[in-house]
């Protein structure tokens, strides 16, 4: 798909901003040697996005990020032009990953970008509508910067659209400072998004993650323990609608002291519906005192439904403590026929069962729960 | 009046292997029978049976409730005609909460005899009541259904459930085994408080001390999926000092 391409030929607004264009080109060039995922990268064995993008239109998509009260005291927020001015900051994420096709292209074609920084205790959540219009490839930049000692709460919902969006997003935490994310992925483009985190000491980020794409999905994620003492919570609901792939991808890279990271996945699969989970665990030598658990657990409600997991661990040292386990099946009969035993009609036990393992991660107070089908409130 | 619980012939296999062999047994309204027999002898097989659970075979025989024939009906349906099983191991629900739960079933129980569901009030009024009565903590109602529960936790929670949902026939399935000494006296008196005449217990159980407290008008002994012998509670009592040695050279 990318030989016939030029850099110049997709969109002129990057013109505007010269002074990155050398930064696009090397990263274009980069792309084009590489390539977009496919199967044959490890990392990507589940989801062949260069094949999914392959007939969408190589032209801008129109994408916006819509912020809810961004005139909040002591929120920032700044566009495109601050990247223009800290080249360094936009080239991060190809330094934390390197040779990954994604976030090349997302480097060379750019153009709408949010940077959020939070320089104050926020008493109410920010809301991040992530809209997407129109066909083509939108290429979407989110950067949060939460300031030392700041606390705050993000939602970020995804909903409809079209073509390929492809975003890169940054959450930096600074010393001491907290975030909660909640994801609302409801996408109908094809979607990828690349999640980095960098967490200096004493911090600590949680994500829960509804995840009901109505086309193939991908949501990859590394946290950088770059501080001791921090901790990383994500967990993921799957919904993805029929014969559709909600494809998972979490790196925890422990490169500091008595860290903590936690993820989770729970999925419901119908009919030709795909999950995939890989998550790894990465404890470097020179750490101690490190924790980290997997989890993840599939109900299959059909017989062409399919759950790929692939946790792992790469530990160099001894002073950790590892868990991890996964399930994959259909629902307990044991459990049915206990509900079915109290009264409760089949239909109705499998309802409550099912809710049981989404509640385990969305309760009912959880601002995501509205965002669930009607069924599993 | 005849016709409650009417069992005849009845013969189940699991997975091949014949557990319930040429069973016969007949419960009349307001009586207490007790079922005695050593462990593998096909005790849960005939309790899940009666309520409904698949993956067994009936081979041969009925199963008469209420004048109705048992064998053809889902667990959910046999459940709101007035049976209940309380669990040998009931199993833990992961994100039900307990009370909710309850709740749920007995609003089912009630929808199938026309009724609206249970005001909150109400419902929250009868928990505490029998829950008070058998010891159960506020907390632990809140908590997930049998998630974390100790062994004797789970019984308990077995036994206010069969309070709030007052079935017409209860099978207890050793409901005394896993309980300590004063939980055992708790939850056999208050089992024993919802006797009528208008509703019978079938109780499961390796021990007298359950039978002195709920005393039962008939035992019967059960061997190899059988009754080999009915009689009185001076049944119980050979059993406890003897052992089924007796019966099962028989
Ligand atoms: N699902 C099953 N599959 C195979 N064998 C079973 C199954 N359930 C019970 N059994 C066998 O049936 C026999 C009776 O079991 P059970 O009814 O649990 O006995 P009891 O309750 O009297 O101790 C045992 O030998 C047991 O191993
Ligand atoms: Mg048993």
């Amino acid at each position: 798909m990318l030989n016939n391409l030029v850099l110049e030929n997709f969109d002129q607004s990057f013109l505007k901003s010269p002074s990155l264009i050398d930064e696009r080109k090397k990263a274009f060039s980069n792309l084009k040697k590489i390539g977009m995922p496919n199967k044959k990268v490890e990392n990507w064995k589940y989801t062949d996005l260069d094949n999914l993008t392959k007939s969408i239109e190589f032209k801008p998509g129109i994408i916006n990020l819509e912020l809810s009260n961004q005139e909040s005291k002591g929120i920032n927020v700044r566009e495109f032009d601050y990247f223009i001015k800290n080249k360094a900051q936009y080239l991060n994420p190809i330094k934390i990953l390197e040779n990954e096709g994604v976030v090349y292209l997302n480097i060379s074609y750019s153009n709408e970008a949010k940077v959020i920084e939070i320089k104050e205790i926020q008493s109410q959540p920010l809301i991040i509508n992530i809209i997407s219009e129109g066909p083509g490839f939108s290429l979407p930049r989110l950067k949060i910067d939460v300031f030392p000692e700041i606390e705050a709460e993000i939602h970020l919902i995804y909903l409809g659209g079209e073509g390929f969006i492809n975003q890169l997003t940054e959450v930096n935490l600074q010393k001491n400072s907290k975030i909660k994310l909640f994801r609302v992925n409801k996408s109908s483009a094809v979607h990828s998004e690349t999640f980095l985190t960098y967490l200096d000491s004493n911090t600590n980020i949680s994500l829960v993650n509804l995840s009901m794409p109505e086309n193939n999905s991908r949501f990859q994620v590394y946290n950088s323990f770059q501080g001791r003492n921090s901790f990383s919570n994500f967990k993921s609901v799957s919904i993805p609608k029929d014969n559709c792939h909600d494809d998972f991808l979490v790196h925890n890279l422990h490169k500091s002291s008595n860290c903590e990271s936690n993820v989770g996945i729970r999925s419901i699969l119908n009919k030709g519906a795909v999950c995939s989970f890989q998550a790894l665990v990465d404890v470097e030598l020179n750490t101690s005192s490190s924790k980290a658990e997997q989890d993840c657990k599939a109900i299959l409600l059909h017989e062409n439904a399919t759950m790929n997991a692939k946790p792992e661990m790469k530990i160099f040292n001894d002073d950790v403590v590892c868990k991890h386990g996964t399930t994959i099946g259909t629902l307990d009969k044991e459990q049915i026929f206990y509900l079915q035993s109290r009264g409760l009609d089949k239909i109705s036990a499998e309802k409550i069962l099912l809710q049981g393992i989404i509640k385990n991660y969305i309760s009912d107070e959880s601002p995501l729960n509205s965002f669930l089908p009607k069924v599993y409130q | 009046m005849n016709n409650f619980l009417k069992i005849q012939n009845l013969s189940v296999k699991v997975e091949n292997k014949k557990i319930i062999n040429d069973l016969n047994l007949d419960i009349k309204k307001g009586e207490v029978h007790a079922i005695m027999g050593p462990n593998g002898s096909g005790k849960s097989t005939l309790s899940n049976v009666l309520a409904g659970k698949s993956g067994y075979t009936i081979i041969e025989g009925s199963v008469d409730f209420c004048g109705e024939d048992l064998i053809s009906l889902e667990p959910n349906e046999r459940a709101n005609k007035g049976i209940f099983l309380a669990f040998q191991y009931p199993v833990e629900i992961p994100g039900v909460t307990n009370i909710n739960f309850i709740k749920t079933a007995l609003d089912s129980n009630r929808k199938f005899r026309g009724l609206d569901p249970i005001k909150p009030g109400d419902f929250l009024k009868l928990v505490k009541e029998k829950s008070e009565i058998l010891g159960i903590p506020e907390d632990r109602l809140k908590r997930q259904l049998n998630v974390g529960f100790s062994g004797g936790e789970k019984k308990r929670n077995e036994a206010l459930q069969l309070m709030i949902l007052n079935p017409l026939l209860a099978i207890l399935d050793e409901t005394d085994s896993g309980l300590d000494v004063d939980a055992f006296k708790i939850v056999a008196d208050t089992i024993n408080s919802t006797r009528s005449n208008d509703n019978s217990l079938l109780v499961i159980t390796h021990y007298q001390r359950l039978l002195e407290r709920i005393k039962p008008d008939i035992v019967h002994i059960f061997i190899d999926g059988s009754i080999v012998e009915s009689g009185g509670p001076e049944l119980a009592a050979e059993i406890e000092n003897n052992g089924f040695e007796r019966f099962a050279n028989a």
